[in-house]
């Protein structure tokens, strides 16, 4: 019987990372779970709610939860981007930990969330919900050894304390992924170091620095594309390459590739429906 | 030689907004090692949490560190007091919103502000509005995308169009949100000299 997930695409996923949304659902069909996109459903907030206004921050995403349990009546929610997913599981662990916060939060969404979904980040979806065993008898076209640096980024580990990860400073489960699909998962220095997140729309300097160093890690310990699953870190370590380009003449691409991209990849999906032609640095070479 | 008088006021405003004691703190600084921006303000992150601890006001809000943070959590993840120190990261900035201290040099502040107005209005955040109205407010800013954007737009990857959410109840929850925030302040004596919670830009 086919596993139901609500489904919470957020901002990005229906703006600039259409490719992630498209990728994510024609895997979730391939691997036969059933995804039901939340109706209506609000922006999680992310990284501004936070900085403005505390009390909204934590509502927002408890609101999309409580939708998942009483009006969808479902237990678990798919949640991408690391951005949002860890929206989710911080309403869910403030509402769950202080009484004083889940009075407010009632009063602000106008009914209590009970704590019955579970919130999978992409990995989470792959690793767990589908499983490994599963996904490998799934996998028709393997990659023949692909050499991967898989990237976390910040938020799908830290703060442990909310996503309860079983090593935040080195997680492990998406090589463990990219394994399962005939990857070749390397070992590097950069995998939960933060890109420049939203600065990339202010403080180009900065992003551009700390893309680089990241990079340069990924491409010195032998990775031949990286591996995301939060649609700012792609944009980010795909589009600044632009600029780092510019700034040293000799700069090697390096693809950066959606871990749904690459699942679908070995799945044996249409390219098309993977969306592989939108990235900047050209990914279809280690995609192919 | 510089002293300075420790005034324990911001450190209390901390704990109120956030409920987060900054005088844990002991100053092995692994939070500034772990953090990805410090080398590009004046201040670091265990430079911030001295200057809350002392109640050095002026050192925190005239510094840009705060707006550089990216609440990436890796000084909340290593703290070995447990100091969630992402989160009083975010209450300086609440803070200093509210009292009109964002130094000049720091964009990131007015970004997040239309980036929270954008989502409050549409119930989504819309990523091509954003753009448009920093460009409009900082037209320097444009120059950013003369490359990124054609090349971005050739391919496809920017979706210019947004589907909304559910305005009603979006706006529904960010009144009740800001309503109930300001109640608190004014109980807890915090409240904005504009008297708006988060509504000052």
């Amino acid at each position: 019987m086919s596993k139901i997930l609500a489904y919470y695409p957020g901002c990005s996923l229906h703006g600039t990372s259409g490719e992630f949304d498209a990728s994510f659902r024609a895997t979730a069909r391939a691997l036969d779970l059933v995804l039901q996109e939340i109706p209506g459903w609000e922006c999680c907030g992310n990284t501004a709610a936070h900085s403005i206004n505390r009390l909204l921050a934590t509502a927002l995403p408890v609101n999309e939860l409580a939708k998942v349990e009483q009006d969808m009546k479902l237990d678990g929610v798919a949640v991408p981007c690391a951005a949002c997913y860890s929206r989710f599981k911080t309403g869910a662990h403030e509402v769950a930990e202080d009484e004083q916060t889940a009075t407010d939060v009632r009063a602000v969404v106008g009914r209590s969330y009970n704590g019955g979904v579970e919130v999978d980040n992409l990995i989470d979806v792959y690793h767990d919900a589908v499983g490994l065993d599963e996904l490998k008898a799934k996998v028709t076209r393997p990659f023949a050894g692909l050499r991967v640096a898989c990237y976390y980024g910040c938020l799908l580990t830290r703060p442990p304390k909310v996503t309860l990860a079983d090593d935040p400073e080195y997680p492990t489960h998406m090589e463990e992924v990219t394994e399962a699909l005939g990857c070749e998962p390397v070992d590097w220095n950069y995998k939960t170091d933060c890109c420049g997140a939203a600065l990339a729309l202010t403080e180009q300097g900065i992003v551009d620095d700390l893309v680089g160093r990241i990079l340069t890690d990924a491409k010195a310990c032998g990775a031949q594309a990286v591996i995301v699953s939060c649609p700012l870190c792609q944009v980010n370590l795909d589009g600044r390459q632009v600029e780092i380009a510019k700034k040293d003449a000799g700069w090697q691409g390096i693809p950066v590739v959606f871990l749904s991209q690459l699942v679908g990849r070995a799945l044996g999906l249409d390219d098309k429906a993977l969306g592989l032609k939108k990235h900047l640095v050209d990914i279809t070479a280690v995609m192919a | 030689m510089t002293t300075c008088s420790p005034s324990a006021t911001l450190s209390q405003r901390i704990a109120a907004g956030c409920d987060e004691n900054a005088f844990k703190c002991y100053q092995c600084k692994k939070c500034t090692s772990g953090c990805p921006v410090a080398r590009y303000a004046g201040m670091h992150p265990a430079q911030i949490m001295r200057a809350v601890q002392l109640g050095q006001v002026d050192m925190v809000f005239d510094d840009r560190f705060i707006w550089l943070c990216t609440g990436c959590e890796t000084c909340t993840t290593r703290c070995p007091q447990g100091i969630d120190i992402a989160a009083i990261m975010d209450e300086l900035k609440i803070m200093a919103r509210k009292q009109g201290r964002i130094p000049a040099g720091t964009p990131s502040a007015a970004m997040l502000k239309l980036n929270y107005d954008s989502f409050v209005r549409w119930g989504r955040m819309w990523e091509v509005e954003l753009i448009t109205l920093d460009v409009l407010k900082r037209p320097s800013s444009a120059k950013n995308w003369f490359t990124l954007g054609p090349k971005m737009l050739l391919k496809g990857k920017i979706n210019p169009t947004l589907k909304r959410g559910d305005t009603q109840a979006m706006k529904r929850m960010v009144q009740a949100a800001e309503s109930i925030t300001r109640a608190r302040e004014s109980r807890t004596g915090e409240a904005a000299p504009a008297g708006d919670a988060g509504g000052a830009s």
